[in-house]
């Protein structure tokens, strides 16, 4: 049994991770609150608001701005935006108009449409199957709490993904926009005849779930000091993953589900022989029994099918 | 001597009981016509005695069998077939197709015979057919030539006809139709009625237990009537005695016709 | 009469003859004239109604002449392409995707089970043959008819899953699956870790090698010939099954099944039986497909195996159409072949995958091939 510091060492670097987690999973659970389906591409477009974030950051530096105070801000802006609008053309593209199909289609379509995207990193990108290294813009070095050694890095990364998770609450509790994403996931029909626009509130959806896949893109780069094209595979699965562990459709759920999975990984690493190695099967392990024995998730309400 | 006997069933929904002790006997070769207004628990009988919701309490035999605890396709091998109030075809496969699913639980070949002794499947195919050629035709008599284009591409009445033929296609000793007039105008509903008919004479030892709201369908095919309201069965009789169940006329009639 | 037979050989001989021509042409032009000629004999048979129908009146009578001469074509084929002999070891690679996107076309197409990790169960085929031959000692002819059953026998493990989810969920756990796999062959060290099986003996039957080259009445074959043959009875003794399990009870259940379980539960389709033997059927060819593979190229790998390659098998199935047997057998006679013909495109060879599949998606869902209606012959 490894010593109690290094278990609370791993907790906390899984919930390290469990915030970028959560971030992705919280795009997976919208669409699904929405339109009923799954956007498999979601895990890619996170790895695409990585690349745009990096991308940003490079163009910023290059037009003389340094400071990490104002590049931040300017590169997560920029990336949100733009990683927000290619979830909406996707969507466009791809999602909607084959939500009224059979699930295999609007899976197949959005698993080959993030192929497209990963492909397109790989090849447009200068020197694209490289892993990139990611600039450290955030404050180093770091304090020492009963045993565990917290990073000042890591703490930013925490606050800045705790402040896109209050956002997106407030946006989805407080708004109109967010009143009529709610009313969509309750009741699609009975939202439009109250005069929801349908078309706008599923933009609006995938806008706000994609930026939210741009903003853990940047947190993981931030992270890792490291980024590359592949990494939206595990990502979405991950994501879809801690989506489902939290009941799809619902937003907590999803954070919960998010945090529970980089525990699990950080502390399967600690206990088990070549933990780095196997963490990860343990984790999808876990997550194929919890589908299959609790498939509507902590959270979620079990749908049972009309006969 | 009595095909089938409900005694005491009892479906929960978490709290909410949809099926409350309700006893039922169905006599070989009867039609029984079930009523009751919407959420009344019709269609949770069905779908318990074809064993898609578990009973949470209460008894269902069938020809001597109990069936509490069966799986679905294991009832409907002993034969009870349904309809479905929202039809339930596969649209993408033939009328044939959709008939010979009912047949399949009767096949005599197997997966052997599908690969390489093919002549006995080939056989045994153009059999069922030709079985699935005249069921259709009993209804209709130029069905058969469409037999091998996609139901989906038949009209309304004739999708009902091929559900009613994938049923009866089983051979069933007990056909349960759930609501099948739903969504049909006068006409169709009068065709209907034909149909039923002749599925009566074609087959004078099935039993049939049909749930309807059209009260001319329910007078004019059952021999009795069981009138459901909230889970509970609240009168039984012929048609006559039912409509006059004082209940009856407060649950059911007094709301349906309102707006009928 | 002898007309259609006319027809059906002469249709054969020109798709066959302008194929072949298309892949040996060496300058731009020679290959436009060929690619151009094709597409105009697509779109003549496409737009021109009478001659589209008669000509499909003709393979529907002359059936049995249609695959006879299809398959002489498929015999000769190495012949024609003596003059590059990389070719027939693209062909033979088509053929291995025939057999592995019918065995997924069974369960995802067929009985809507699915898979997508399809990857780990050609894998599992591949590995087992090499594990048996390398560390087992077993002749290599052996170990590929005993190599699927490790596909059939792992896939054991996801009996329940499959019975107790669906759709996007049951997707994930497959997803999950093969990501499972990978990280575990490239890990353990009786996988040989990130480096793979090195070394597997190549097929020999009595004594003779398949790496010899085949000379037929003097003219000797290309390297891979051999391969080839065997990978050619193996898809059409694939096809040929599981088009025969596809047109019959078994088949007509799974499509019940995958179109409306309630309705399949009270017709007196057992759900738990079809899904595990499409399943289990599927993972048999699937692996066949991998073992095959393995003895192929000699050696076996994790990349070979991982999520991306499960995603190809399935465009073979979306391009050739889902639940369509002979449109799996189109779509990898597409889909291996193009980008080796266009090297240019070798790179660009999975986002065109993925553009394709959208858009066939979006705007052909049926495939090239769409699935016909059963008639029991």
């Amino acid at each position: 049994m490894p010593p109690l510091e290094l278990l609370l060492q791993q907790a906390w670097n899984g919930v390290m991770l469990g915030v970028m987690y959560a971030l992705v999973a919280v795009g997976f659970t919208l669409f699904f609150g929405v339109l009923d389906v799954i956007h498999f591409s979601h895990g890619d477009i996170f790895m695409l608001g990585a690349f745009t974030g990096l991308t940003v950051l490079a163009g910023l530096r290059a037009a003389g701005v340094g400071g990490a105070l104002l590049a931040l801000p300017l590169t997560f802006a920029a990336s949100i935006l733009v990683t927000g609008a290619v979830g909406v053309l996707a969507e466009r593209v791809c999602v909607k108009p084959l939500a009224r199909a059979s699930p295999l289609m609007t899976l197949l379509a959005t698993l080959s449409l993030g192929l497209v995207i990963r492909e397109a990193v790989l090849i447009f990108y200068p020197r694209g199957a490289d892993p990139k290294p990611f600039p450290r813009l955030l404050p180093q070095g770091g304090v020492e709490l009963g045993g565990v050694a917290i990073r000042y890095e890591n703490l930013a990364i925490l606050g800045i993904g705790l402040a896109a998770m209050v956002a997106v609450d407030l946006v989805i509790r407080r708004t109109r926009m967010g009143a009529a994403i709610r009313a969509v996931a309750q009741e699609p029909e009975a939202a439009q005849m109250m005069g929801v626009n349908l078309d706008r509130t599923v933009d609006a959806t995938f806008f706000l779930g994609s930026g939210l896949a741009a903003v853990a893109g940047i947190l993981s780069g931030l992270y890792y000091s490291e980024i590359h094209f592949i990494m939206g595979v595990t990502g979405g699965v991950i994501g879809f993953s801690a989506a489902a562990i939290g009941g799809l459709g619902n937003v907590y759920g999803a954070i919960i589900g998010g945090l529970l999975f980089g525990v699990l990984q950080t502390t399967a690493a600690a206990l088990i022989p070549r933990g780095s190695e196997f963490r990860d099967v343990v984790a999808f392990a876990v997550v194929m029994v919890f589908l299959v024995f609790k498939p509507s998730g902590l959270l979620g309400e079990k749908s049972v099918e009309r006969v | 001597m009595s095909l089938l006997e409900v005694t005491g069933l009892t479906v929960r929904f978490g709290g909410l009981v949809a099926l409350d002790g309700v006893d039922v006997v169905v006599a070989e070769g009867e039609t029984v016509g079930v009523i009751g207004p919407n959420g009344s628990g019709k269609t949770t009988l069905f779908n318990a005695l074809t064993g898609l919701l578990a009973p949470a309490a209460g008894d269902v035999v069938f020809l001597g069998r109990r069936l509490t605890g069966l799986e679905a396709h294991a009832i409907a091998r002993l034969g009870i077939a349904r309809t479905f109030q929202a039809s339930r075809l596969c649209l993408d496969l033939s009328a044939f197709d959709n008939i010979l699913i009912g047949m399949h639980a009767r096949r005599r070949t197997g997966l052997l015979d599908s690969v390489v002794r093919r002549g006995r499947l080939v056989g045994e195919m153009r059999a069922a057919i030709e079985r699935a050629s005249h069921l259709l035709a009993l209804f209709n008599r130029d069905l058969p030539r469409r037999g091998f284009e996609r139901v989906g591409q038949l009209p309304q009445i004739d999708r009902r006809r091929v559900e009613i033929c994938r049923a009866l296609a089983a051979g069933p000793r007990l056909l349960l139709l759930d609501e099948p007039s739903a969504g049909m105008n006068p006409e169709e509903t009068a065709e209907l009625m034909r149909d039923l008919r002749i599925v009566r004479d074609e087959m004078p030892g099935l039993s049939v237990v049909i749930i309807e709201h059209d009260m001319f369908v329910i007078e004019g095919v059952s021999q009795r009537v069981v009138a459901f309201n909230y889970g509970r069965k609240i009168a039984e009789g012929s048609f006559a005695e039912v409509a006059r169940h004082t209940e009856v006329r407060a649950a059911y009639l007094g709301t349906e016709t309102a707006h009928a | 009469m002898s007309r259609d037979l006319a027809g059906v050989w002469l249709t054969e001989a020109a798709v066959f003859t302008l194929v072949v021509a298309g892949i040996l042409a060496e300058r731009p032009w020679a290959l436009g004239a060929t690619g151009g000629a094709l597409v105009a004999a697509g779109g003549l048979v496409r737009f021109v109604p009478r001659l589209g129908a008669a000509l499909a009146g003709a393979f529907a009578r002359r059936r049995a002449a249609a695959l006879a001469g299809g398959a002489v074509l498929a015999l000769a084929l190495p012949l024609a392409l003596r003059s590059s002999p990389y070719w027939t070891f693209v062909a033979t690679l088509a053929l291995l995707y025939v057999t592995t996107g019918q065995g997924l076309n069974f369960q995802i197409g067929t009985a809507g089970v699915i898979n997508l990790a399809g990857a780990a169960f050609a894998g599992l085929g591949g590995y087992a043959v090499g594990l048996l031959t390398v560390a087992g000692g077993w002749p290599a002819w052996l170990a590929v008819l005993v190599g699927p059953w490790a596909a059939v026998l792992v896939g054991t493990i996801l009996f329940v899953p499959i019975l107790k989810t669906r759709g996007h969920y049951l997707a994930l756990v497959t997803i999950a699956f093969v990501f499972i796999f990978n990280i575990l062959v490239n890990n353990l060290e009786f996988t040989g870790g990130p480096q793979g099986i090195k070394n597997i003996p190549t097929l020999s039957l009595a004594g003779y090698a398949f790496t010899t080259r085949p000379a037929l009445a003097g003219v000797e074959l290309p390297a891979h010939a051999n391969f080839y043959y065997a990978a050619l009875v193996m898809a059409g003794l694939t096809t040929w099954v599981l088009r025969r399990l596809h047109d019959s009870w078994l088949g007509l259940a799974l499509n019940t099944l995958r179109d409306d379980e309630i309705a399949a539960r009270c017709c007196g389709v057992s759900v738990t039986r079809g899904k595990l033997l499409a399943f289990s059927i599927g993972n048999f060819f699937i692996g066949l497909g991998g073992a095959f593979y393995a003895v192929v190229v000699g050696f076996v790998s994790p990349p070979d195996f991982d999520f991306g390659y499960s995603l190809v098998m399935l465009s073979v199935i979306i391009i050739g159409g889902v639940d369509s047997i002979p449109g799996v057998v189109l779509g990898a006679c597409l889909l291996v072949p193009l980008p080796e013909r266009f090297r240019f495109l070798h790179e660009y060879r999975l986002l065109l995958y993925g553009v394709v599949i959208v858009v066939m998606l979006l705007y052909r869902p049926r495939g090239l091939w769409p699935a016909r209606i059963r008639r029991y012959r």
